[in-house]
């Protein structure tokens, strides 16, 4: 009765992971009744599928049963509720009625996000802006991957009623396409018009596709056990957890860790739903494509959680008005995080600064020329955006400004691109003056922290800069990504290229400043721990570093350094080497491949099972 | 490939899977390398859902260690069991007694200060748990101000923000007076053991900038912090300061031990935490530094909270043993150097360690928590078993996931941290009535 009842019954201690054995014989039950389902002659007719699909949506029901309990009932209302509205949105098409019920759509859609991942945030705001002392009683459970599925359908209902795709007829596919377990707790999000066709497909999985799928799975294993959680146990949540207890050093290297971890936790993730799905005949788009070998914040966002980045884009970014214009949308949107920034600071002037700007912008904007005017579009739009998507990964005022950052982060580097050398090394000058000069004369360790790393660019720029007037024609127009007008060597372009990718990497790291320390806290103390967090670790990186701890703490932390190191070898490995290795695993024969499996399970097994690292202080 | 092949293909990873697990259970040791793997049993194991951290509560188990046992071997990690000798404890002794004279001391708050000093270990750090002594005993027997502080602080305070300026420059601790600590590495410590009451020391030397104002401290005190009467600086005779509300103006050549904003009645509590310390340190302290403060504050009672840090590197009962024996020397020292004053043994929390990748309570902490009770009851202390309040063997489990305890299975976070010094300050204000 126990095991029956540990089996079926919800239990939050035990949700399904991909990470634990209990999945694989789930997975492996499931896919036996799946392949029996899929045997005989008539395994492609319609009702053979319609059957599949019909098994499938029971056993995702079960999963997030297992995973969220009652918030099961979440699903299946969003899935019930917005199945009806797409089908009344064509009903009406064309007609107001429709826009009406795509509203009442997102409304209900967005109201149950809101109050299950907001509702604290927003009650903190309305607090601060209004001096009230409004309070949530209860603990608000969050359901699991409630922000994945709600966008998931969102998408769906705003495609039917653009017209570009039709509404599913039958509720039974719509609520296996909304509910498909393996992306159902952590993506990819999956847009209806790329996986509805795929459920009136006959099953077909090649050979060499079977091997990406084995391999897929193998490699999320290892992305998640090896590198995510081990360097977390062993170092990144101790760092964060208590900044003050380690040297700047120990805090920097631990930042940088974590910029590897949240990669290979997500992408490792996302890439067993990939392999699981492909197992099944599903296949789930990319989500991550080497995103740390980006050369420009604009690209890390094309690469990083491609998915959310497309969502964004076709829902928000293009609505608002993307390059073409500036809307209500975009007015309404500064104007909110104007009130945001104002309730985040206390600084009304700030955020009436912010919001003039910005406003001043979009109205000048109209006066210009064309390309001007496309241009700040985009940055009004992709800052908006970014902040918006800052805001989707959770509801702290630190997740804000992590979007903001990247926002900011994307516009000037779209500028400093499109300026000559002459330009970029005088404001690269003036900027490493200025900052040297702020830590100078206040000594805090945020300025040091910018005056070094603003050093560090000046000089590699002075070379740069040189190098360009050496051999350029003219300097003046010489411009990094215009080729044609400055002959590079492959050895420079390969550098400058690295410089770029180090840079982007960089300053991704530190946005994750305000990423990590947001996540997983409880929602009542979020904002203050999370900013605490981030205060004390740049106050140690700028002001506790310590040269006589470094070789102690890389002798003593010799594994999580070189697992580090390691992952990020992998990462920045071409991705044609990738692209081999990948093949010629799915190219092994079979019983080679089973061999090669197990293997790859103890060794991802003894980092499951490895001791910890012992905690050392190395400051005093 | 048909659906039917994938299926094969599981099954025959997921046989060859079992196969290991009954052949290979456990660990095999290839060359110098183990390779561990699960029994069969383990993988079809379920593992029940833990108890609520709220039964474990028991915030004064202290009079029923008896019913706590202790088994004589605990499964280590090595292949070995360690063998873990038994603790006979006299847990029918409420060790408040040994607090009479503290307890008695109290009653002259009206008229002059009564002195707690809390050293500890990093769990105390930015003025954790000793806030809580300092607001119960305070809020009964009056008091105000935060008691000791190093004159660069190089771990801030929830309690009092501190800012140190050379020659009018803002300056980060780790720019300011060289410091000397007793709990630091070999290349921090000196030789002729004056380190002051808080184990560590300023020097102000000729590499300071010259000029008439050489340093400059502002203390400013934070929330909740009752605001203080009077300043105290603890330096060298050859040290000038000047006073001016939280500011101090220090100049000349010398050693600073420590500034205090206090009362002139009342208790004042001081926090003096020393990072990554056995407890192992009061007997390296200068003697006479350490009575002269001690009698002329009127400290009555010293709270000594170690033990944790010997946990990690120990797994052997006898280096376990012989650091308490250490910590019994201490206390004897402390005691010669403060005689009028009583002493408040605090022992570790629970602490995790992850093996096999299952988190643990270490499995020296039960051990070395019954040997400092013991060794307390012997030397006619107090003890607070931190250990046992928490819920004892896996508790520090619960504490994480209701985030009173940090990832690291070892440290409080600032919420944990609250709770545990709520605690140790209701047991010693339990104890008046």
């Amino acid at each position: 009765m126990d095991l029956i009842k540990h089996i079926f019954a919800f239990n939050a201690d035990s949700p399904l992971l991909f990470t634990q054995f209990y999945f694989w014989a789930f997975f492996a039950l499931v896919y036996a009744l799946f392949a029996l389902l899929l045997s005989g002659p008539k395994a492609d007719n319609k009702s053979r599928l319609h059957l599949r699909n019909i098994y499938l949506l029971f056993v995702s029901w079960f999963f997030y049963y297992k995973t969220s309990g009652n918030f099961l009932l979440i699903l299946a209302f969003v899935t019930l509720s917005d199945w009806i509205i797409a089908q009344r949105i064509k009903a009406n098409r064309e007609k107001l009625m429709a826009k009406v019920w795509l509203c009442i759509s997102v409304a209900i859609d967005l109201g149950f996000l809101c109050y299950f991942k907001y509702a604290y945030f927003f009650t903190d705001a309305f607090n601060d802006l209004f001096g009230t002392h409004y309070t949530i009683v209860d603990q608000i459970i969050l359901p699991v991957g409630i922000s994945f599925y709600i966008f998931q359908v969102i998408s769906y209902t705003a495609d039917v009623y653009r017209g570009r795709i039709e509404p599913v007829k039958n509720i039974l596919d719509f609520g296996f396409y909304v509910s498909f377990f393996p992306q159902l707790v952590a993506g990819p999000i999956v847009r209806a018009e790329e996986f509805i066709p795929q459920l009136y497909k006959p099953f077909r999985l090649s050979r060499r596709v079977f091997g990406v799928a084995v391999f897929w799975i193998l490699n999320g294993l290892a992305k998640k056990i090896i590198m995510s959680d081990y360097l977390a146990v062993n170092l990144i949540d101790r760092v964060f957890d208590n900044p003050l207890l380690f040297s700047g050093f120990e805090n920097l290297f631990a930042l940088f860790a974590y910029s590897l971890q949240v990669y290979a936790d997500f992408s490792g993730y996302t890439d067993i739903a990939i392999g699981v799905a492909m197992l099944m005949g599903f296949y789930l788009p990319m989500n991550f494509n080497s995103p740390y070998k980006s050369q420009s914040p604009q690209e890390f966002w094309r690469r990083w959680h491609m998915s959310l980045g497309r969502w964004l884009k076709t829902y928000l970014y293009i609505p608002l008005g993307g390059n073409r214009t500036v809307g209500f949308g975009t007015y309404f949107w500064i104007t909110v995080i104007a009130l945001v920034s104002a309730a985040l600071t206390g600084w009304w002037i700030l955020a009436l600064s912010f919001w003039l700007v910005a406003v001043l912008f979009a109205i000048i904007a109209k006066r210009l020329s064309e390309t001007k005017q496309k241009l700040i579009y985009s940055n009004l739009n992709s800052f908006i955006t970014q902040v918006i998507g800052g805001l989707w990964h959770g509801a702290s005022w630190n997740f804000i400004i992590w979007g903001g950052i990247n926002g900011f982060g994307m516009i000037i580097e779209k500028i400093w691109r499109g300026m000559n050398w002459h330009l970029r090394f005088t404001l690269i000058t003036v900027l490493t003056a200025g900052l040297c000069a702020a830590d100078y004369y206040t000594n805090l360790p945020v300025w040091r922290l910018f005056a070094v790393w603003a050093a560090i660019l000046w000089f590699i720029d002075a070379f740069r800069y040189i190098y360009f007037l050496c051999n350029s024609d003219s300097g003046l127009t010489a411009k990094r990504s215009n080729s044609e007008t400055v002959q590079q060597s492959k050895t420079v372009t390969a550098l400058s290229s690295a410089w770029a990718v180090l840079q982007t990497f960089v300053f991704i790291t530190f946005t994750r400043l305000f990423f990590r320390s947001s996540s997983n806290l409880d929602p009542a103390t979020a904002n203050e721990v999370a900013w605490e967090t981030a205060k004390n670790m740049v106050n140690q990186i700028g002001g506790a570093w310590s040269n006589a701890i470094i070789p102690d703490f890389l002798w003593e932390y010799r594994w999580v350094v070189a697992m580090f190191i390691a992952g990020m070898v992998i990462h920045w490995l071409p991705t044609n080497w990738k692209r081999r290795y990948r093949l010629a695993f799915s190219a092994m024969p079979l019983w080679l491949m089973v061999i090669a499996v197990c293997l790859a399970i103890i060794v991802i097994y003894q980092f499951v099972t490895a001791d910890m690292q012992p905690f050392i202080y190395f400051q005093f | 490939m048909r659906p039917y092949k994938v299926l094969l293909f599981i099954a025959a990873v997921m046989a060859c899977m079992a196969v290991l697990c009954i052949v290979l259970p456990g660990r095999v040791v290839i060359a110098e390398y183990e390779l561990r793997w699960p029994t069969l049993a383990e993988v079809m194991g379920s593992t029940d859902s833990p108890e609520p951290i709220e039964n474990l509560y028991t915030p004064d188990t202290l009079g029923v260690l008896d019913t706590l046992e202790i088994p004589e071997t605990l499964e280590s990690p090595k292949p070995q069991p360690v063998v873990i000798p038994k603790v006979q404890v006299d847990s029918t002794v409420d060790s408040r007694i040994f607090l009479q004279r503290f307890y008695n001391s109290l009653s002259e708050t009206g008229s002059r200060t009564v002195r707690v000093l809390h050293y500890g270990d990093s769990q105390i750090e930015e003025d954790r748990m000793s806030q809580q002594i300092r607001e119960a005993l305070q809020a009964k027997y009056g008091g105000s101000g935060v008691g000791l502080m190093p004159l660069a602080q190089t771990i801030p305070t929830r309690t009092v923000k501190q800012q140190l300026y050379m020659s009018g420059h803002l300056v980060q601790p780790a720019q300011g007076p060289q410091r000397y600590l007793v709990y630091g590495p070999k290349r921090d410590q000196r030789e002729d053991g004056l380190y002051g009451v808080m184990g560590q020391v300023a020097m102000m030397n000729d590499s300071l900038v010259e000029g008439s104002e050489q340093i400059m401290a502002i203390c400013t005190p934070q929330d909740r912090t009752r605001p203080y009467t009077q300043w105290q600086i603890f330096a060298d005779p050859t040290i000038d300061y000047t006073l001016s509300g939280d500011t101090v103006r220090l100049s000349g050549r010398g050693a600073v031990y420590g500034l205090s904003q206090e009362c002139d009645t009342g208790v004042i509590v001081d926090n003096i935490p020393m990072r990554g310390c056995l407890g192992l340190v009061f007997t390296k302290m200068d003697s006479t530094q350490l009575s002269t403060f001690y009698r002329d504050r009127n400290v009555r009672l010293i709270i000594m909270q170690f033990g944790g840090n010997a946990i990690p590197s120990n797994r052997n009962p006898g280096t376990i043993s012989a650091i308490v024996k250490g910590l019994r020397d201490q206390v004897r020292y402390v005691q010669t150097c403060a005689p009028q004053a009583d002493i408040l043994f605090i022992g570790p929390s629970d602490m995790l360690t992850q093996t096999d990748g299952e988190w643990q309570t270490y499995p020296m902490v039960p051990y070395m928590d019954r040997l400092l009770h013991k060794m307390a009851l012997e030397e006619n202390i107090a003890y607070f078993s931190l250990y046992q309040w928490m819920g004892g063997a896996g508790s520090m489990m619960r504490w994480q996931e209701v985030g009173l305890a940090g990832a690291d299975g070892v440290h409080f976070t600032r919420s944990g941290a609250r709770k545990a010094g709520n605690a140790v300050a209701n047991w010693i204000v339990d104890g008046l009535d």
